[in-house]
């Protein structure tokens, strides 16, 4: 699967509706259409790493959208290779940088807003989890790198051999790095085809997006997740004798 | 207080008991249950009873709490599966309930051998902490252990309503070893304590508005600044994420060009660095204010 440059992957998603979107130092900002209706548009591209400047300026279109273009819905494309591993940033609270973009992002789901992921590019660690993770349905292209990290680079962390991981994640999709076996942990609804009709497959998500967080259900009932679901069932059930 | 034993010294356990009232906390899936990790034992890892997470409910100062306590201890406090999904129940369970939720964050994130169940369960605990914040139900991080809150556990931390951290207490994403690993010694020398705690140590993250309250690193000073909080909320509103982007703007702005903490103290109030960095949380509290006058 090749790897679509970023205009030429707008342009998928969104048709002449993506010149809307705005590309500038791997952030995108603007409005597009899907399904003939006005959607915002926030995200990542070329894999930049998310630092404060970059989370403040998706945080303030979100803002924007939600003054000016009431309950519009909001797509977030992720393609970033994590938070900015800087000093200076984290000095700065990179953390609560992040924490105040989840907080906008929230404040759009209360005020009516569905929030769609598509994660495009990489979806790794920090990056995914400060904006991407937090939708109301997140999907991912077939080519994209969803995860928390590959085998190899868990192994390096962690001094497990490589093949032992491999082996294992046979039969612990968690341990394995990509979209499908992501989608087996409910991380995501869906995988798409990059060469699919993305702008249908877009359309059809919105208008059937849904504020519960369904992915414990989804990774259990996919085989991926097994333990979650039960887990919190007790702790709801125990807390309330 | 808790004798000479300071906060961070604690367990996780012993944590829970010292900051609520005396008999009152009541275990959830205690060990008995056995929820152990099918990652870590495949893997030949020692497992833990309570996959490192110590959760239930009690009383402070008479006012019903959910509280959850990481187990640092154990992998490091980090987040694996059913770790992750005792946390998102708890969170439930608190929005469900309206009581206030209390989580001592003592983790590196997500559990590296759980992989990416780790690192959903955290998105997953996040929205739970938001649906509390929906109803007003207060939500409150502490970070004040050795290993601090660090990765998802650092972002989870900051979708609270409040934190509250002592001076031995660390929020951040990226931790000093790893930053070090990416810009170099030079950049970031992770074996300078002074440096790493003026980076991501509870004196700054006060300073900068990112804790609500900073305490000395005793039990009995962390309960007291959890119950002054446990009747307030921060909801989430366009008036106050308006607010905060300004606020984060302008801390941008003014600091953004300086790698210094020094100079991030000094611009803050703190007149004499060697007496703050050496201050317990509540005398860097008074000298901060004092310098600002």
């Amino acid at each position: 699967m090749k790897k679509p440059s970023q205009r030429s992957l707008l342009g998928k998603l969104f048709g002449a509706s993506a010149k809307g979107v705005a590309i500038e130092d791997s952030l995108l900002t603007g409005y597009a259409q899907a399904g003939g209706k006005d959607i915002c548009v926030i995200g990542t591209c070329s894999g930049t790493y998310i630092g404060n400047a970059a989370a403040l300026r998706l945080a303030a279109h979100v803002i924007d959208c939600i003054e000016r273009h009431p309950r519009t819905p909001i797509v977030m494309l992720v393609d970033s290779a994590g938070q900015e591993p800087n000093r200076a940033d984290e000095m700065l609270g990179l953390a609560s940088y992040f924490g105040h973009l989840l907080s906008c992002l929230e404040l759009a789901r209360r005020k009516g807003h569905k929030l769609i992921t598509i994660a495009t590019g990489k979806a790794v660690g920090g990056a995914f989890i400060c904006y991407g993770m937090f939708a109301d349905r997140i999907y991912a292209l077939d080519s994209a790198s969803v995860g928390l990290m590959p085998i190899e680079a868990m192994s390096a962390v962690t001094k497990i051999p490589v093949p032992v991981l491999r082996k294992l994640s046979k039969t612990m999709p968690a341990l394995e790095f990509g979209a499908r076996p992501f989608a087996l942990l409910g991380g995501v609804e869906d995988v798409w085809p990059t060469d699919s009709d993305l702008p249908a497959k877009l359309a059809a998500a919105i208008a059937g997006a849904a504020v519960d967080d369904n992915r414990a259900a989804l990774g259990k009932k996919r085989g991926g997740r097994k333990l979650a679901l039960d887990v919190r069932n007790r702790v709801l059930a125990e807390s309330r004798r | 207080m808790t004798g000479g034993v300071l906060f961070h010294e604690q367990t996780a356990r012993q944590r829970l008991d010292a900051i609520t009232d005396q008999g009152s906390f009541v275990e959830f899936l205690p060990p008995p249950e056995r929820l152990t990790s099918p990652y870590l034992a495949q893997l030949g890892i020692p497992v833990s009873l309570d996959d490192g997470v110590v959760i239930g409910r009690a009383r402070i100062d008479g006012k019903k709490v959910y509280l959850a306590a990481q187990v640092g201890q154990f992998v490091g406090g980090a987040v694996g599966e059913i770790h992750g999904a005792k946390l998102t129940g708890l969170f439930k369970a608190a929005s469900r309930d309206g009581v206030p939720c209390v989580v001592i964050v003592e983790s590196g994130g997500v559990r590296l051998h759980e992989g990416s169940a780790g690192e959903i369960a955290i998105a997953e605990t996040m929205r739970a902490i938001f649906e509390c914040r929906a109803r007003k139900v207060p939500t409150i991080a502490v970070i004040g252990t050795d290993i601090g809150a660090y990765g998802g556990m650092g972002i989870l931390s900051t979708c609270c309503d409040f934190r509250v951290m002592t001076e031995h207490g660390r929020l951040g994403i990226s931790g000093p070893i790893v930053i070090e690993k990416w810009m170099g010694k030079k950049a970031y020398d992770s074996s300078n304590r002074a440096l790493v705690w003026k980076t991501s140590g509870g004196k700054t993250k006060y300073l900068l508005g990112d804790a609500d309250a900073l305490v000395h690193d005793a039990a009995g000073a962390v309960r007291e600044a959890i119950g002054k909080l446990l009747t307030r909320s921060s909801p989430v509103t366009l008036k106050n994420a308006k607010a905060r982007q300004k606020d984060l703007e302008k801390r941008l702005k003014r600091f953004g060009k300086t790698a210094d903490p020094d100079d991030l103290w000094k611009s803050l109030g703190v007149r004499d660095i060697a007496r703050a960095s050496l201050a317990s949380g509540p005398e860097f509290v008074t000298l901060a204010r004092a310098g600002r006058k």
